[in-house]
């Protein structure tokens, strides 16, 4: 029952990043662009469910994303090694789990996604060597980046919140490996 | 004195009794060397009520457009035989419909629209996607319900456009900003800053003659080749919807 019910508040929340994402609210941007939903969601999921759980649910996410996008470019990899990564910070210390560690945690994952989607952009040849350091890419990068940094704290620690009142419910009796 | 009390009372009283008289004559004397001062002023302010007023200009506005419109429908007719005789892709209103933006994301990673019909609607790959003033975009996939439109200022995004004054062919290319970049085929693109540019009258994979933009700056000395700055004429971020070409095949 209580598996059930942590597994519905996972599930919803998860089936939230592509709407979100697909939603864009404008009101919701810095210059124009909007935070990374993924990595908001990916962040308190894997410290809270462990590596294996992070891997496999980045790379689900990727997944979904790059079905909602144009399509030159993935995220599944970067988001499956941001899972794993932070799935081994749950496990080692709660310190990860604090306002400010969820901040810079997902600023570096966002940074690390953007650079790994301007990666391939770059090789595919979808931006034109000529302008490789183009503006664009760092302007989405910088204002994708921040504004994932400075959301982190309040929607991150608000879903480990939830997710944490499900498991450490006293007739719970699952393990984190168990996820 | 000649004349005494009494006559002076007289001539008095005469010209009491005639100075409206004189002072009429005199008065209208001054407005005819004046060419009617007062006069028509007078009736100017009487008449200001009546003057043909700002409702009879849009009727004559109304007019107006009316007849341009007649005239462009015309000229499109003549247009649109004419291609016909020379076998080149024709494109009319009829050939368009309108969808709904159910998604919008015109910065960032990704630059597209999410549009509210598909494969249903018979919307295919590759359909034109028009926004109030010009082309936005290229559909690049569609779902049973939806399709997903890539923007012209998306990067990766390339297409064939024609600047007409130089009657010379250009690619339009993506450049993530919200200007795309026109890139020239010739070294000598003579083209200058305000010219308009459309796709080419002469495509097949596009509708003949949609204005995509104005060149806003123009880099000649670029190599490989010259390449312009091009603002457009839609913006992608304010439109809720757009027409799409109907594809026959």
């Amino acid at each position: 029952m209580i598996r059930f019910r942590l597994g519905s508040v996972v599930g919803l929340s998860a089936i939230g990043v592509p709407f979100l994402t697909l939603i864009a609210p404008s009101w919701l941007t810095l210059m124009g662009v909007g935070p990374s939903w993924s990595i908001l969601w990916l962040l308190p999921w894997s410290l809270f469910a462990g590596p294996v759980s992070g891997l496999l649910s980045g790379f689900a996410l990727g997944l979904s994303l790059d079905a909602i996008s144009l399509g030159d470019a993935t995220y599944a990899p970067f988001l499956s090694i941001l899972g794993l990564w932070w799935g081994y910070l749950g496990k080692r210390s709660l310190l990860f789990q604090r306002g400010f560690s969820l901040g810079l945690l997902s600023w570096i994952g966002s940074i690390f996604v953007s650079l790994g989607l301007w990666l391939q952009f770059v090789l595919n040849g979808t931006v034109s060597p000529v302008t490789l350091f183009n503006l664009w890419s760092f302007h989405t990068l910088l204002a994708q980046s921040i504004l994932t940094g400075l959301m982190a704290p309040l929607i991150c620690s608000l879903l480990l919140m939830c997710f944490k009142n499900y498991r450490f419910l006293p007739s719970s009796n699952f393990s984190r490996d168990s996820l | 004195m000649t004349g005494g009390p009494k006559l002076t009372t007289q001539r008095w009283r005469f010209w009491r009794r005639r100075w409206p008289w004189i002072f009429l004559i005199a008065s209208l004397f001054i407005i005819r060397w004046s060419k009617g001062t007062g006069l028509l002023d007078v009736y100017a302010f009487i008449t200001r009520p009546f003057w043909p007023g700002t409702s009879q200009q849009e009727w004559l506005l109304q007019g107006a457009q009316l007849e341009q419109k007649a005239r462009l429908d015309l000229l499109e007719q003549d247009n649109m035989r004419l291609r016909r005789m020379l076998s080149l892709k024709e494109s009319s209103k009829d050939d368009f419909f309108s969808l709904p933006v159910i998604s919008r994301k015109s910065n960032g990673w990704w630059q597209q629209l999410e549009l509210g019909k598909g494969k249903f609607a018979g919307i295919k790959n590759g359909s034109a996607v028009m926004g109030p003033g010009g082309l936005i975009g290229i559909v690049q996939s569609v779902t049973p319900t939806t399709s997903r439109v890539r923007l012209l200022t998306a990067p990766g995004s390339q297409i064939g456009v024609w600047v007409n004054r130089t009657k010379r062919h250009g690619l339009l290319l993506g450049m993530g900003t919200n200007r795309p970049r026109l890139t020239f085929l010739d070294k000598d693109s003579q083209a200058i800053k305000g010219d308009i540019v459309s796709t080419s009258p002469a495509s097949t994979l596009l509708p003949p003659n949609l204005p995509i933009g104005v060149i806003q700056s123009i880099d000649a000395n670029a190599v490989p080749a010259p390449h312009a700055t091009v603002q457009l004429f839609a913006s992608p971020e304010a439109i809720d919807w757009v027409q799409v070409q109907r594809l026959d095949d």
